[in-house]
């Protein structure tokens, strides 16, 4: 904690800028993909990409746990919590994703009990607090999320808890990746990987891209100078023709991850042979379903979820934005109709979302759609 | 162990949720804590304190973890560094 300052230290922010410069060939255009949302946050509130080099550009990916979800898992999490005596709980940003007809909020306004909590942990101990109540919690969000909800339910199995269950929308980083680097129109030249997932996955998972698709994966920090050096790390790979997954953020980054949490996880969840992701389709073995022996505390068995599939609305373009093959601002709502007040797409409701957090540190900064508000 | 805000407020004062930000915390574990309660204090850089559940590390008093939704997901090194620049 004490080394915190070192990693947001603008001197050494700008060396590392100016090595990068040393480095970089003028005549190339070098476009780098942030997988994690959390980087994106980093990138934008502290004003990375205007350290960078001009021919170095950074494009957001899919990894925001909250802009997956399809609009129809929101509808099923609705009709949970209409269920009578039911409790939904779920992280504060679920609440203002939009469903087909509204969001957990308007339902929350209607009269549903819908309570916001900051650890699966939480869900559990309202559980234990309303022993008369059915208690679901709504379970998103990939591999740094899903072992505290694998805990929760293994806690909860040890008290014998009867009133509780999981709403388990949990997925896996790797699957998206595969189906990205597979589609045409995505042309990068490396990954930056997401530092939290791989303190629980390892860098193992992303093997793949340097083996198969022949890209660099530097698996980062979330502080301003772990994203720079990051960068810097993906340059030298691509100034010597190599391609490897490297670890930057060492200091919580092993290759082998948590065994620990993994198999948490592997005791609790069994793979979905297929899962929709908002904007980017089905993707097979890309989510997580509570594993046969935990069905009686899966919510979907329990609750029978209408299983709904909904359409994204026709104006929304997050499908592109997660695919990074448009910039936020070039979204044909952006700052319009679809503002973090009002989000139509997922991408503009949590703060790492890719045009939420365009919207909150860099509209100003960068060019803006015509008709937009500057 | 303080209790945490209100989430609500919480999220409302980060204007986003830090658990969807897929945000971890480095903190430092103080002591452990006694039955009912499940888990250790700990302490971030801020002082903010919390009931850390420590399932899923190897972790003790003295150590730095990070913290993502009231969970320990990896123990640092930070420790061991602070240790040895001392």
């Amino acid at each position: 904690v004490r080394f915190v300052a070192e990693y947001r230290d603008g001197t050494l922010g700008r060396a590392l800028a100016q090595r990068m410069r040393a480095l970089v060939d003028p005549d190339r255009h070098y476009k780098l993909m942030e997988i994690c949302g959390g980087h994106t946050h980093t990138i934008y509130k502290y004003g990375i990409a205007a350290l960078l080099p001009e021919n170095v550009e950074l494009v957001h990916g899919p990894g925001c746990p909250v802009c997956v979800i399809p609009m129809g898992r929101v509808q099923d999490a609705i009709a949970i919590a209409q269920e009578p005596g039911v409790i939904l709980a779920c992280f504060g940003d679920l609440l203002r994703v939009p469903g087909s007809h509204g969001s957990l909020l308007d339902a929350r306004a209607a009269g549903a009990d819908v309570r916001i909590v900051y650890s699966p942990l939480d869900a559990l101990r309202i559980a234990r607090e309303n022993p008369d109540r059915e208690v679901v919690f709504f379970a998103v969000g990939f591999e740094t999320t899903a072992p505290s909800t694998a805990l929760t339910l293994l806690r909860a199995r040890a008290e014998g808890a009867t009133n509780f269950s999981c709403f388990c929308n949990h997925v896996t980083i790797a699957p998206p990746l595969r189906a990205l680097l597979d589609s045409p129109q995505v042309e990068l030249d490396g990954f930056i990987g997401p530092g939290h997932v791989a303190t629980v996955v390892g860098s193992a998972p992303f093997e793949f891209i340097a083996a198969e698709h022949a890209k660099g994966v530097v698996i980062a920090g979330f502080e301003p100078v772990d994203v720079l050096e990051s960068v810097l790390m993906l340059l030298e790979q691509l100034r010597d023709g190599r391609c490897s997954v490297e670890i930057q953020y060492v200091r919580a980054v092993t290759p082998a991850g948590n065994p620990r949490a993994l198999a948490a996880m592997d005791t609790v969840f069994a793979l979905r042979p297929q899962f929709e992701w908002r904007g980017l389709g089905f993707i097979p073995d890309s989510a997580f379903r509570l594993a046969d022996e935990f069905a009686d505390l899966d919510a979907e068995r329990r609750f029978g979820v209408p299983g709904v599939r909904i359409e994204d609305p026709k104006a929304c373009q997050c499908g592109e934005v997660l695919r990074g093959t448009i910039k936020p601002w070039e979204c044909k709502v952006f700052g319009t109709a679809c503002t973090p007040e009002r989000p139509i797409g997922t991408c503009m409701v949590s703060s790492e979302g890719a045009c939420a957090a365009y919207f909150n540190y860099g509209r100003h900064a960068t060019p803006v759609a015509e008709g937009a508000p500057a | 162990v303080t209790p945490r805000p209100p989430t609500d407020l919480a999220c409302e004062q980060h204007a986003s949720c830090p658990t969807c930000a897929d945000a971890a915390v480095a903190m430092r574990v103080v002591a452990l804590a006694t039955a009912p309660l499940q888990g250790a204090r700990c302490v971030a850089a801020d002082g903010t304190q919390e009931l850390v559940a420590l399932d899923l590390v190897d972790a003790s008093v003295g150590d730095e973890v990070l913290v993502h939704a009231g969970v320990a997901i990896a123990r640092t090194t930070a420790a061991k560094e602070e240790a040895s620049a001392l």
